[in-house]
């Protein structure tokens, strides 16, 4: 490729209180080419794309279109520059037509101020289709839509916008066989019109097939471009993980596991789940890992009754469980959200009482509520895990992250839990409070409790659990034991390098 | 500091905090209506207003319950003319106060269930649903009094709404128990922790095993039980029921409600609130009276109130917002 | 043939012919069996002209809904815009002039309702309910709860006949053309669905949806002063409390026709076809001699089940 790039990035940096998203990132765009994008969860893909698109602007760096400095300061801007980028959230109405929903905020104007020219509008939007060689009737409802097809009006739209380079976030994250298949040769038809395509995933076999380029992110930082055709599956994964293990925290691994805590055989739910079989053991921390949209938090949220359970059983201390939240609660087990603001804690309730929410009927058998009772319970417990507030009376909304964590662990330890379900236990919390939380755990599984924890930071996955489980596409793919639990692979499973 | 030294600091503050302006505003309201108009500061116009207060106190409090879950209650006020009516006309029928009282509280507690099963239950939009059944309602009142009247109710019965005990207003008594009884659930149970827990995120409340719907469930039927209790208490004060005696009752408890603080979100509020809302309502509407402004000024008055009450709290919400 | 193959097409009709048509049906086949006047040519014309204020009130209504929203004071408005304009008319004389203030009262209104629902973010229906103790309020200060007779000054819109129809009938006729227009083939239309249904689509493709959304409250306002014209002309009087539980039928007259409170569904034939069933039914319901106030508890029972049915398809 001799032209000057379609569009350069040098140096593009981005920082947000406490963490540096993206750091020094360069990587350049030709016409035509598929550049993808690889990275763990938290490598500072999202970010980038949030810049790429003008909705975050960068702090430090420069963006050079067709050789000449531009900014990029505002979806407007993008815009003009042709660049377009499809989340996995489509920007779609629902009950708007294709044709409405491609030319939203542009649509052609009719005789009047004000009016559109539906005729022009839909023929436009045909046009556009037609390109695409979709047949769909410009006048469907996008809500009856499939996802695929949804898709494909994103990319409509975005070329209605004269796009000339396509970010695409994880696009066949939701799609059939047949349906990537067709998406593909959209794609190839694209890049034969010359559109640039930024594409992130995770999936090697599409990374091999449809890329011409890679990049891949870690730790914010663009840590290799490569021809597709120079790399191995196994170069990738090591760019992608391979990281200087500073975890200074050293745990005592449970040698002998005590009774079944938790049998999940073979169980399915409503939230997409299927043929979810796995066992945790008193003493054990168990691990469950996989790509962001492999099912964990829905296979936790399942097991704690918080979705509902369509096909399996569900065995906690050699009782069938069933049932929601609160009789998980009875069968002593915790759930510890990935949202901890939204999920977690009641942001504008104190700290007592959030500590004390999970553990009403059991702290107060009687229904009557002692406020001093409930001090002292939230004071012994601020004091046991050293949780750092002005007072128990203070809303738990000025607390840290880590802090916050903290009470809602308090609040299941209050319970009396013996299966603590974490998800993203360490997610925006600082390093000294992550240490203080694994050591916690440790304390936890010596004392006969039992912890399934969810983590996308994989050296969490293989410094603190015993073993761990791997997920892809809504199922468990894998199971690593102490011996073989690597980083390596746990991505391996993860991203379906055994399929190739 | 010692730990006992934050905890007042701490309650201090609340102290200092939106309440005390209430308070504040409620005093400033009555010095102003003394220096317009003398007849305000007499012994009979003074409990007169506590009455009334005490009143619109009692309807507004099961709607206070609802509104710390996050919910609402339309119904309330049709609630309350349903069940006059039919306390009235059974005690009329029957010539008994107790079977009275009996078919007031039931007829309110009926409604009250119904509300709840169509939020809990069937999961409709707790305002529509209560919008629809405050016009079910009136519908209902109006065809069961058939266009009658029923008044002239047993001294006895009058006793709850138009007579003294000891000097003061009956419906004083009601008003001081039921505050009494309200905050002793909101802040002595357990019952009233999971509420102000649902109202403030009720998905963090139900991954804490709290039974959100059961709680929804009793808020709605409770709303509806106050509101007979309410109904018997208005039936004593007009000594007379009539189809469209519920009319233009749910504006004021709503308003006073909101004034006394309650967040329409839910999960702020409190009882005392709601007395101090209805005082400041009543104190308002009072100043009318002594002004000579015509009753037809009272919605519009409430209006006005409930939306200014919004805004300051939403400006202040968004100004603590900032600081935290 | 078994009975899935039978049960199968039958379901496929009732899920896909909207709700609304079986219920109109259904009300038509009750009340015809009834009474025998139900289905005479003069009742029916009754219903259409009574009808026509409800349209009025219902087509903006079904805007309002479809942003996720609702405007608890349109009968409030309707009832002070129709006093104001009674009294610009004995005043002045001036049918226009009268309407001009109506129409502008009712745009003050909803420019106020939208200006806190959609720029403060306030609860539209909270807004919305203290809007209409105001209203109300007002429009009984200023006529003390008496009416203002307009005499005969607006008996000629009833008429004056144009191809065998009121004018009355063609303002609503003409209504609802323009909403048709206004929601099919302007950015307006477009983007009230798209505020119901996805307003963070609509400000990342740069369209200020706080002003259409304070436009779609004001257009309800205005309208509310239009329905006065025809309200106040039917009664030749401007009464207070004539609009008192206007909003009550028009919300119900979208719900029953199809529009939903989430994502931006709205369909204005089911609209008007929501507005036809709560004629009939209240004409229906008169000629039974069934009291006006239970004819609403009707109508509250019609919605209940309306949104159960929505509730109901979705989950099929």
């Amino acid at each position: 490729m001799r032209e000057p790039p379609l569009l350069e990035l040098r140096g593009i940096s981005k920082t947000f209180p406490g963490v540096k998203a993206l750091d020094d990132v360069s990587f350049s765009v030709y016409p035509g080419e598929v550049h993808m994008l690889l990275g763990e969860n938290g490598a500072g893909k999202s970010t980038l794309m949030k810049v790429l698109c003008g909705a975050y602007k960068a702090d430090l760096g420069q963006f050079f279109h067709h050789g000449k400095q531009v900014q990029i300061d505002s979806t407007a801007a993008a815009r003009e520059l042709g660049i377009a980028v499809i989340f996995q959230e489509f920007s779609l109405v629902p009950y708007l037509n294709v044709a409405q929903n491609i030319f939203l905020g542009r649509e052609p104007s009719g005789y009047l101020p004000g009016t559109i020219d539906l005729k022009r509008m839909h023929v436009q939007a045909r046009r556009i289709l037609d390109q695409l060689g979709l047949s769909l009737d410009t006048h469907t409802l996008v809500h009856s839509l499939g996802v695929a097809q949804q898709q494909m009006v994103e990319i409509a739209k975005a070329l209605s916008q004269k796009a000339r380079i396509l970010v695409m976030d994880e696009p066949t994250a939701a799609l059939s066989d047949r349906e990537c298949e067709r998406l593909f040769s959209t794609i190839r038809q694209l890049q034969a019109d010359g559109v640039a395509i930024i594409y992130i995933s995770h999936r090697m076999a599409e990374v091999f097939s449809m890329g011409d380029r890679i990049t891949v992110l870690r730790d914010g930082r663009r840590m290799a471009s490569l021809m597709t055709g120079d790399a191995t599956p196994d170069q990738l994964v090591q760019l992608m993980v391979g990281r200087s293990v500073d975890m200074s925290y050293a745990r005592n691994f449970c040698a002998e596991p005590g009774e079944l805590l938790l049998d999940v055989r073979n169980m399915s739910a409503s939230n997409g789940v299927h043929g979810v079989s796995l066992k945790v053991r008193v003493g054990e921390i168990v691990g469950l890992a996989g790509l962001v949209g492999s099912g964990r938090t829905e296979v936790a949220r399942a097991i704690f009754g918080a979705d509902r359970v369509t096909a399996g059983e569900i065995w906690v201390c050699a009782t069938r469980f069933a049932g929601g939240p609160e009789q998980a609660r009875e069968a002593g087990m915790a759930l510890i959200p990935e949202g901890r603001k939204t999920q977690g804690v009641a942001l504008t309730r104190t700290v007592s009482e959030n500590l004390g929410l999970a553990s009403l009927p059991k702290t107060f058998p009687n229904h009557l509520f002692d406020p001093r009772k409930a001090r002292q319970i939230a004071q012994a417990l601020i004091q046991r895990l050293r949780i750092a507030t002005p007072s128990p009376e203070r809303n738990v909304q000025v607390l840290s992250g880590g802090n916050q964590q903290k009470v809602v662990i308090g609040k299941w330890l209050q319970a009396g839990s013996r299966l603590f379900i974490f998800d993203e236990p360490t997610r925006g919390v600082d390093v000294g409070a992550k240490a203080e939380i694994f050591a916690l755990l440790d304390r936890l599984v010596a004392q006969g409790a039992s912890v399934l924890m969810i983590s996308s930071e994989l050296s969490e996955i293989v410094h603190v659990c015993d073993r761990s489980y791997v997920m892809k596409d809504g199922t468990i793919v894998g199971h690593l034991q102490r011996a073989e639990l690597t980083e390596e692979r746990v991505m391996h499973l993860a991203v379906g390098q055994g399929s190739i | 500091m010692s730990y006992d030294a934050n905890l007042m600091k701490a309650r201090l503050g609340n102290l200092m905090g939106p309440a005390f302006y209430r308070v504040l505003a409620a005093a400033a309201l009555c010095v102003a209506l003394a220096l317009v108009n003398d007849a305000f500061l007499s012994t009979n116009n003074l409990l007169n207003v506590l009455r009334q207060a005490s009143l619109l106190f009692l309807l507004a409090s099961g709607l206070t319950l609802v509104i710390l879950t996050g919910g609402l209650d339309l119904s309330v006020g049709a609630n309350v003319g349903l069940s006059a009516c039919v306390a009235g006309t059974v005690m009329q029928s029957t010539g008994s106060i107790g079977l009275g009282i009996v078919s007031g509280l039931l007829c309110g507690t009926a409604v009250g269930l119904v509300n709840a099963a169509l939020v809990t239950v069937l999961r409709l939009p707790p305002f529509i649903a209560t919008y629809g059944m405050l016009w079910a309602l009136h519908g209902v009142t109006y065809a069961y009094m058939a266009g009658a009247t029923v008044h002239g109710f047993p001294p006895a019965f009058r006793t709850l709404g138009s007579g003294y005990l000891l000097g003061v207003p009956v419906p004083i008594y009601l008003m001081t128990i039921l505050l009494g009884v309200g905050t002793f659930l909101a802040q002595r149970t357990t019952f009233g922790q999971e509420i102000y827990a649902i109202g403030t995120n009720p998905e963090v409340a139900r991954l804490s095993g709290v039974p959100v719907r059961r709680r929804l469930f009793f808020a709605y039927a409770a709303s509806g039980v106050m509101a007979g209790l309410a109904s018997l208490v208005y039936l004593a004060r007009l000594n007379s029921a009539e189809g469209d005696i519920g009319e233009g009752l749910t504006l004021p408890a709503i308003a006073a409600v909101l004034v006394g603080g309650a967040s329409l979100f839910g999960g702020s509020g409190t009882l005392a609130g709601t007395l101090i809302g209805a005082l400041i309502l009543t104190l308002v509407l009072n100043g009318m009276n002594l002004l000579t402004i015509h009753a037809n000024w009272q919605p519009l008055v409430t209006g006005v109130v409930l939306i200014a009450a919004v805004l300051i709290d939403n400006i202040a919400s968004r100004r603590t917002e900032s600081r935290a | 043939m078994n009975d899935t193959q039978v049960a199968r097409p039958l379901m496929r009709l009732i899920t896909h012919v909207p709700g609304v048509t079986w219920v109109l049906l259904m009300l038509i086949l009750v009340f015809s069996s009834l009474s025998g006047n139900f289905l005479r040519a003069g009742n029916l014309a009754n219903i259409g002209e009574q009808s026509v204020v409800l349209l009025l009130l219902a087509l903006p209504m079904t805007f309002v809904i479809m942003t996720e929203g609702i405007d608890m004071s349109m009968g409030a408005v309707l009832s002070l815009t129709s006093v104001v304009l009674a009294s610009t008319l004995v005043a002045t004389g001036s049918i226009a002039l009268a309407l001009s203030a109506a129409v502008l009262i009712g745009l003050a209104f909803g420019v106020f309702n939208g200006g806190l629902a959609s720029w403060l973010k306030l609860p539209p229906f909270i807004v919305t309910l203290g809007t209409m103790g105001v209203a109300q309020g007002l429009a009984l200060v200023a006529t003390d709860g008496d009416s203002i007779i307009v005499g005969t000054q607006l008996t000629r819109l009833y008429t004056t006949q144009f191809l065998f129809l009121s004018l009355p009938m063609w303002l609503a006729i003409l209504s609802y053309g323009a909403f048709h227009v206004l929601l099919q083939r302007t950015r307006f239309g477009t983007y009230v669905c798209a505020i119901g249904g996805n307003r963070d689509a609509l400000t990342l493709a740069g369209v200020s949806a706080g002003t259409y959304h304070v436009a779609v409250y004001a257009l309800s306002g205005a309208m509310a002063g239009m329905a006065a014209l025809v309200l106040t002309a039917r009664l030749s009087a401007g009464h207070p409390s004539a609009g008192i539980g206007m909003e009550f039928d028009a919300i119900a007259a979208t719900i029953v026709g199809g529009t939903s409170f989430e994502r931006g569904k709205g369909w204005l034939l089911g609209t008007l076809l929501g507005v036809v069933a709560v004629g009939v039914l209240r004409n229906g319901l008169n000629l039974l001699n069934v009291q006006s106030a239970v004819q609403v508890s009707c109508i509250g029972l019609l919605v209940i089940a309306a949104l159960l049915f929505d509730g109901l398809k979705d989950r099929a």
